[in-house]
C-alpha cells in the first residue's frame, strides 16, 4: 500500500465517523475494503482511492468510510454488561416509568448480535415485571451491509456457536438446510434496525432510557466521540444510563460523561446530578 | 489443573481438541471410542468431556446415558462435538445429559465459548 492511501483513507475514516487508524493496522483497511474492492474490480486499494482522487463521489465515500468501521463482535459479548442492563438499569427505569414502556438503543451494533442477546436475554424474564413491560429495542449502525445481516437474523456456523448456549440457539433459532440459523420470528419484532452515523443528531430516533454503545466510543478520535457522546446526553431520557465497553474508560478525554454513583457501570451526563434525582 | 477427557475416533480430532483444551489450561487424555472413554472414567473421573457422536464399539449417546449412571457420573461437563447437526440430534443429547453441544467444524474460539457457557472456564 502506498503512503498516501493509507492517508487519504485515514483522513476519510476520521471526517465522516471519527475513527482514528493506526499506521501500523493499514492491512485492517486492506481486510475491511477487500469486499469493496473486488466488487469493482479494483486491483486494491491503491487503485481504489486513485479512483476517489479522480472522480469524488460522496455516496462512495460514505460507503468506504461506514466499510472501515470494525464489526467483529458475538453474542452476549461482554455478558456482565447485558446482565446489569436488565437485572439493573432497565428495573430501575421502569420503577420510575408512568407508561410501562422502555426503550433501548444499541448504537454502533454492527452485525446486531448486541440486540438479539438482549432480546434473548428479556424474552426469559416473563415471570418477571420486566418481562410484562413493553421494551422497544431500536439498534443502530453506520454500515449498510452489516445492518442487512443484523436485519435478517441470519447467521452462520461460526456465529452461532461463539456467545450462544446449545439452549438459547435450539430455543430462539430456526435452522437451515444451508446450515445457518435465523432468529425465530417471535423475537424477531422486538429489534428495530435504522442506518445512522453517531456524528448526527439523533433525533429522529426518539429518546431512550439506556443507550449502549460498546467498543465505538474509544476507537474515534477524543473530539469526535465527544461530538457522539453529546448526540447521546440529548437523546437520554431524564434518568436514563449509558453503557460503554467494559474496559472503556473515556471519562479523562470525555468530561461529558461521568460513572453513574448509583449505577455500577453505568455513564450519565456530567450535568446531572443524582442526587436531586434522588431528593425528587 | 483441571481435567478433560476427549473421545473422538478420529485421532487427528483428538490432537487438534486436545491442544485447543490444553490452551484453556486442561490436563488432557483420549479415547478413540466410547467403551474405552467408559474405562477411562472408571478409573478417574474427568472435570470435562469432549464427545464425539458417531464411533465404533459405543457411540457417543450410548457412552453419555452409561457415563450418567456411573456413580460420580453426574460430575464431569459433557460437551458434544459432533457433525450431527440439527435439532433433533440436539434436543436427544441434551435429553440424555449433556451439558452443551458444539457442532463440527470447530475451532478455538468455540470450544472456549462452550467450556465459558458450563463454567468450565
Amino acid at each position: 500500500m502506498q503512503d498516501n492511501t493509507f492517508d487519504e483513507l485515514a483522513d476519510l475514516a476520521l471526517r465522516q465517523t471519527g475513527q482514528v487508524f493506526q499506521r501500523s493496522k493499514f492491512y485492517l483497511m486492506e481486510a475491511r475494503l477487500a469486499t469493496i474492492c473486488r466488487r469493482e474490480s479494483f486491483a486494491g486499494i491503491d487503485d481504489l482511492v486513485h479512483c476517489l482522487s479522480e472522480r469524488p463521489n460522496q455516496r462512495f465515500e460514505a460507503e468506504i468510510a461506514a466499510a472501515l468501521t470494525g464489526k467483529a463482535t458475538h453474542f452476549f459479548k461482554q455478558r456482565e454488561t447485558i446482565e446489569q442492563v436488565v437485572n439493573h438499569a432497565l428495573p430501575n427505569r421502569l420503577k420510575h416509568s408512568t407508561t410501562g414502556r422502555l426503550r433501548v438503543w444499541c448504537a454502533g451494533v454492527a452485525t446486531g448480535q448486541e440486540a438479539w442477546s438482549l432480546a434473548i436475554r428479556l424474552s426469559e424474564l416473563s415471570d418477571q415485571p420486566l418481562g410484562k413491560a413493553e421494551i422497544e429495542i431500536v439498534a443502530t449502525d453506520i454500515s449498510e451491509p452489516a445492518l442487512q445481516t443484523a436485519k435478517s437474523g441470519t447467521y452462520g456456523h461460526y456465529a452461532v456457536q461463539t456467545g450462544l448456549s446449545i439452549d438459547r440457539l435450539i430455543t430462539h433459532f430456526d435452522r437451515h438446510d444451508t446450515g445457518d440459523w435465523t432468529i425465530k420470528s417471535d423475537l424477531m419484532d422486538r429489534v428495530s434496525f435504522k442506518r445512522h452515523n453517531l456524528l448526527e443528531s439523533g433525533e429522529k430516533l426518539g429518546h431512550f432510557d439506556v443507550i449502549l454503545c460498546r467498543n465505538v466510543l474509544s476507537k474515534m478520535a477524543p473530539v469526535m466521540a465527544r461530538q457522539a457522546v453529546g448526540k447521546f446526553a440529548k437523546q437520554l431520557l431524564p434518568g436514563g444510563f449509558v453503557f460503554l465497553g467494559k474496559d472503556e474508560d473515556i471519562h479523562a478525554q470525555q468530561p461529558t460523561l461521568k460513572p453513574s454513583r448509583d449505577m455500577r457501570g453505568a455513564w450519565v451526563p456530567v450535568e446531572r446530578d443524582e442526587s436531586a434525582e434522588e431528593a425528587a | 489443573m483441571k481435567t478433560c477427557l476427549i473421545v473422538d475416533d478420529s485421532r487427528v480430532v483428538r490432537t487438534v481438541a486436545g491442544r485447543i483444551v490444553q490452551d484453556l489450561n486442561f490436563s488432557v487424555s483420549e479415547a478413540g471410542d466410547g467403551a474405552e472413554a467408559l474405562q477411562a472414567c472408571r478409573e478417574m473421573m474427568p472435570d470435562a468431556i469432549l464427545l464425539d457422536w458417531n464411533m465404533p464399539v459405543m457411540n457417543g449417546i450410548d457412552f453419555l446415558r452409561a457415563l450418567r449412571r456411573e456413580e460420580d457420573g453426574s460430575k464431569p461437563i459433557v460437551v458434544f462435538c459432533t457433525n450431527e447437526n440439527d435439532a433433533e440430534h440436539i434436543t436427544e443429547a441434551m435429553r440424555s445429559g449433556a451439558n452443551e453441544y458444539i457442532m463440527k467444524p470447530f475451532d478455538a474460539d468455540i470450544v472456549r465459548s462452550k467450556f465459558v457457557e458450563t463454567g468450565l472456564v
